[in-house]
């Protein structure tokens, strides 16, 4: 019980279900082994899985030992998370091609785990043998097809699956050089030919991950195209069996899926290394090896496993070896991370119909392309931070100027009073403000900092990786959050101002209550009422669809098209904003004297007139500020614009806040340059609250 | 000259209330009321407060809805009118003038509403802005215009209209003591020169004798009494109508009590009290000795408080007031009595 002496590791993973359970009992057998050891798994989301690392493991709050994925690699690498393994590790140990991919510059960043691609899965209740070539996919899947079915279920629109018929039309999404080559005839004709599947409803209308389970598990789909993640998913009375993917008939080449490779990985400057690979060694060795093939159905890394009887004899796990000899590994580079939102979105429009695939793909690309963008040029410090020193002291004179704060010399003890709000105010508002306006200067990962002076503000507002009207232009972006904030506020107004009047009304009965229901969707957080407006404007599934069906009429496809999914949003933010308009207004009525519009009725003034001459008039002086906040608000109004539309269609809904946050967190941590972003919406505020409080101003007069 | 103003003012008209009556619930705020205000007449409406009379005036102005009866403006019924069809203008107790509207503005805006040419509401502003001394107020806005000025403004709305009718909802008593009598007096001297009809609501006695032709007295919404101002003095129709009108106020005095004391050796049948106005009682050397308790010195008279035996009655006295102490002989006018019954319905 030599507790003191035991080391202790921590190994995270993102494992569930059988994988997890055969994880564990690999990990107990090595305890068992190694009495002076005390293992720790930690299951992680797989979602914040990668965010987990990023965040954790610079401020050394990482585990000792990670599982990863062999696609991260360059990025994790480049931003120094990880170490190599400096250990010699045998090649022939490990089955053939799962060892190059965790390679980069001649060294080796993790210890092989499990190989992973996709493959088919069939149900022997209605498929005998599986399709061979495209051809008899098609023909088994229109043999299939029926009303309540469908042939095929995968998740068409998602890139990482579609990269087979990729590959199989002999396209694919990254070139020698690591370039994007996305926009090629190749890769157009598998889009036409998935296009062409859906046309003909042979697989399932905008499949997800849990959609396609339920297909399967339920019989509806004859097929699906899914990883060894899958077999757990599988309930146990599904008969079924997995093959490889089927060859594309039109060019007799291999539907090859991507393949990744599942690694331990170590963390940088973690101080257990040694004892940590000793770990992993020992799990990629063979008798744990054995265990995870067995039991948690893994397609294990370790050569040796795959001599054994018992799993040589396994079709399922036979069949994605198989598989796995004619995937193509997934690049290690960031080129590949930024190709997937962009190519997703292009499938999804051409299934969609909205454009033909050369165009989608041409426009995937240039996306993808801009993303990649080189950084700006390094540029010099000295005259930049001498240029700011000046601003910074011709401020400090003006402020002095402008203000003798007399009263404040002559009370010290001010300043006292003041301390506790200024200090919050400076490490809440002052400081954050500071850092983020200081990181526009610079090209900034998460990591690495260059210093490139203007050269982040120089790339957006020349908008030179982009068209001018391409949706990620920050011009196409201003003049979205421009009408976007006009729109809103302009019927925030109006509504709002409509129904204070109403529920002025002496006509009105329970005024508490109806004024009560209307503050409502100013008290339910935000977010929440942007996810059930999402759901209220689903194609399939929202209510606003069911009630144009009951009307006859046709379902909209909400966030296919800019206009409708403007409107869904304006919608949604309408009704988060009104609330407040009306508020102020029945303050401002509330101070309104009775007389006043009966003098004017007795005067001549009709209702209309009273209303126009005299009320809106008197609560104009109340509603300008309102205005000007709401203004404010609504153009940082991320929340509705990320979570109901998403940006879509393409991203041109998004607004410049959200597209600063793509730029910072979706699209390869530029982090200096969504700052540049965030500084320029700063700006343009700034300009906006100084011409809205001129103009109040020139009303007070 | 606003002569032309004076002119159009002429075409005036008379208002009848018949049966007039609004419910609130089930509380009755005003009864049935039927009288009619004569052409170029100033009428009067006071009473305590909650007596019905700001509610009668909004009634007239159409602001408040009737349950029962008619209001005929001219002989026209309007009862169903809006309020801007019944060709009145109405002075509100706190001025209701348009914040954001200059005086000028404020002054052309029923006309503007009844689409008047710009040139005729012109020289009607400025008839009216010289009527009222407020040709050099005219650019400014309410908020700098002194309590006196506002209501000068609020004066000049409803006169710039010419209306059949004006009505004016207590309209001095936001200003100061001063300020009001100067604004009664300029009130009234306006009615003598334009002979408008008007209906003026006021809870201060004072203001009713000096402005009315005839005074409407109100008492939980029922009309006590409508005659001139001295009709109603001389002759109040009960005991609540002579207590109101009056400073100080009259002496009532249990009419028993009078004749046991021997102030007087007579009492007509049924008459329960006797007022004494304090002017119908003098000091003679002769007369019933009484003790002065207190004395109110007014200047020009006194207010003279006498304990008679257990008696407590107010004289007024113009001169020579006694000392506080002081035993005074002092003799009440018979003719001055007014004697009231047990409902206090004068004899």
């Amino acid at each position: 019980m030599t507790l003191g002496l035991v080391l202790h590791l921590v190994v995270w993973h993102a494992y569930h279900g059988a994988e997890e359970s055969a994880f564990e009992h690999a990990t107990l057998a090595f305890e068992t082994a190694n009495p002076g050891v005390s293992v720790e798994l930690v299951a992680v989301p797989f979602g914040a899985y990668s965010y987990k690392l990023e965040a954790a493991i610079p401020h050394g709050n990482g585990p000792d030992l990670f599982v990863g994925k062999s696609n991260g690699l360059q990025e994790w690498i480049d931003r120094g998370l990880i170490d190599a393994i400096d250990a010699e590790v045998d090649p022939s140990q490990f089955v053939s091609g799962t060892l190059p991919p965790l390679i980069h510059h001649q060294r080796l960043y993790g210890v092989p785990l499990a190989f992973k691609s996709v493959a088919l899965f069939y149900r022997r209740d209605r498929i005998t043998k599986p399709p061979r070539t495209t051809d008899e996919l098609v023909a088994i899947a229109e043999r299939e097809h029926a009303a309540d079915r469908c042939g095929l279920a995968y998740e068409a629109a998602s890139l990482s699956y579609h990269a087979a018929w990729l590959h199989g039309f002999g396209g694919r999404i990254l070139d020698d050089n690591n370039q994007p080559a996305l926009d090629s005839a190749e890769a157009a004709r598998s889009i036409e030919f998935v296009r062409m599947l859906a046309n003909r409803h042979l697989i399932a209308e905008e499949a997800t991950g849990q959609l396609v389970t339920d297909l399967f598990n339920r019989g509806e789909c004859a097929m699906a195209i899914s990883g060894p993640w899958f077999l757990s998913d599988i309930e146990a009375d599904v008969r079924f069996g997995v093959a490889s993917l089927p060859i594309v008939s039109s060019t007799g080449k291999p539907a090859a899926p991507l393949s990744e490779i599942e690694a331990l990985m170590l963390p940088a400057r973690s101080k257990t290394h040694a004892a940590a690979l000793n770990f992993a060694l020992f799990l990629s060795g063979k008798d744990a090896a054995r265990l995870r093939a067995l039991e948690g159905r893994q397609t294990v890394a370790t050569a040796a496993t795959w001599q054994l009887d018992e799993i040589k004899n396994d079709p399922v796990l036979t069949a994605f070896y198989d598989q796995f000899k004619l995937a193509v590994p997934m690049s290690q580079s960031r080129a590949l991370q930024a190709s997937w939102e962009p190519g997703q979105r292009a499938l999804r429009r051409v299934l969609r119909g909205d454009v033909d695939a050369k165009r989608a793909l041409a426009g995937a690309q240039a996306e993808i392309v801009a993303t990649l963008r080189p950084a700006p040029p390094p540029a010099a410090k000295l005259p930049f931070a001498i240029s700011l020193f000046a601003l910074g002291l011709a401020l400090l004179w003006w402020r002095q100027r402008a203000q003798p704060e007399v009263a404040f010399r002559s009370q010290p003890v001010a300043y006292v009073y003041l301390a506790p709000a200024a200090v919050a105010m400076g490490v809440l508002v002052f400081v954050p403000f500071v850092v983020g306006a200081a990181m526009s200067l610079f090209d900034y990962d998460g990591v690495h900092a260059t210093f490139v002076g203007w050269g982040n503000f120089g790339n957006i507002l020349r908008a030179r990786d982009t068209s001018l009207f391409s949706p990620l232009s920050f011009y196409f972006a201003l003049l979205v959050t421009a009408l976007w904030t006009v729109a809103n506020v302009a019927l925030h107004v109006a509504i709002g101002v409509a129904l204070a009047l109403l529920l002025r009304s002496p006509l009105l009965r329970l005024r508490g209550v109806y004024r009560a229901l209307l503050i409502v969707p100013w008290a339910v957080p935000n977010y929440i009422t942007a996810l059930i407006w999402k759901g209220l404007f689903h194609k399939q599934f929202g209510a606003i669809n069911a009630l144009l069906k009951v009307c006859h009429l046709e379902p909209i496809s909400w966030f296919a098209h800019f206009w409708t999914a403007f409107a869904a949003n304006l919608a949604t933010n309408v009704w988060l904003g009104f609330p407040f308009m009306m508020v102020v207004t029945l303050g401002a009525l509330s101070r309104i004297p009775r007389e006043l519009e009966e003098a004017a009725a007795l005067d001549g003034a009709s209702a209309w007139m009273r209303l126009r001459h005299i009320v809106l008039p008197l609560i104009r002086p109340a509603l300008l500020p309102a205005v000007l906040i709401g203004a404010v608000w609504t153009f940082n109004m991320f929340n509705v614009v990320f979570l109901v539309s998403g940006g879509e269609p393409d991203g041109s809904t998004d607004i410049l806040v959200s597209q600063a946050y793509r730029w910072a967190f979706q699209r390869g941590h530029q982090y200096g340059y969504a700052a540049a972003y965030a500084v320029l919406i700063f700006l343009l505020l700034v300009a906006q609250t100084a011409f809205g409080r001129r103009m109040s101003q020139k009303q007070a007069t | 000259m606003p002569l032309r103003l004076c002119e159009s003012a002429r075409s005036m008209a008379t208002v009848t209330l018949d049966g007039v009556g609004k419910d609130h619930g089930k509380a009755q705020i005003l009864g049935s009321l039927s009288f009619e205000i004569a052409d170029g007449e100033l009428l009067v409406l006071v009473g305590p407060s909650g007596c019905g009379k700001s509610t009668l005036l909004r009634c007239i102005a159409g602001l408040d809805e009737l349950s029962r009866g008619r209001i005929l403006v001219d002989g026209r019924d309007v009862t169903q009118a809006a309020p801007r069809d019944r060709d009145l203008a109405m002075v509100f107790q706190n001025y209701a003038l348009y914040p954001h509207l200059t005086v000028r503005e404020n002054l052309a805006f029923g006309l503007k509403m009844r689409k008047m040419p710009a040139a005729e509401i012109a020289q009607r502003v400025n008839d009216v802005a010289l009527l009222l001394g407020l040709e050099t107020l005219l650019e400014r806005t309410p908020q700098k215009l002194s309590g006196g000025q506002c209501q000068r403004v609020a004066i000049g709305r409803a006169l710039v209209r010419t209306p059949k009718a004006f009505l004016f909802d207590e309209p001095l008593s936001n200003l100061d003591a001063a300020l009001r009598t100067q604004m009664r007096v300029e009130l009234k001297r306006l009615h003598q020169r334009l002979g408008a009809t008007m209906i003026y609501v006021t809870h201060d006695q004072v203001e009713a004798m000096t402005l009315a032709d005839r005074i409407a007295v109100l008492r939980q919404g029922v009309l006590q009494q409508l005659g001139t101002p001295t009709e109603l003095y001389e002759r109040p129709n009960n005991l609540f109508v002579a207590r109101f009108l009056g400073t100080p106020e009259i002496n009532v005095v249990d009419g028993k009590e009078l004749m046991q004391k021997q102030f007087m050796a007579t009492l007509p049948d049924r008459a329960v009290k006797v007022g004494i106005r304090p002017e119908s009682i003098h000091f003679v050397a002769d007369g019933k000795p009484a003790r002065v308790d207190l004395l109110e010195q007014l200047g020009w008279e006194s207010l003279v408080h006498l304990d008679c035996d257990g008696v407590r009655l107010v004289a007024r006295v113009s001169a020579n007031a006694p000392t506080v102490g002081a035993t005074v002989g002092f003799k009440i006018d018979d003719r001055a009595l007014h004697y009231f019954d047990r409902d206090e319905k004068r004899l």
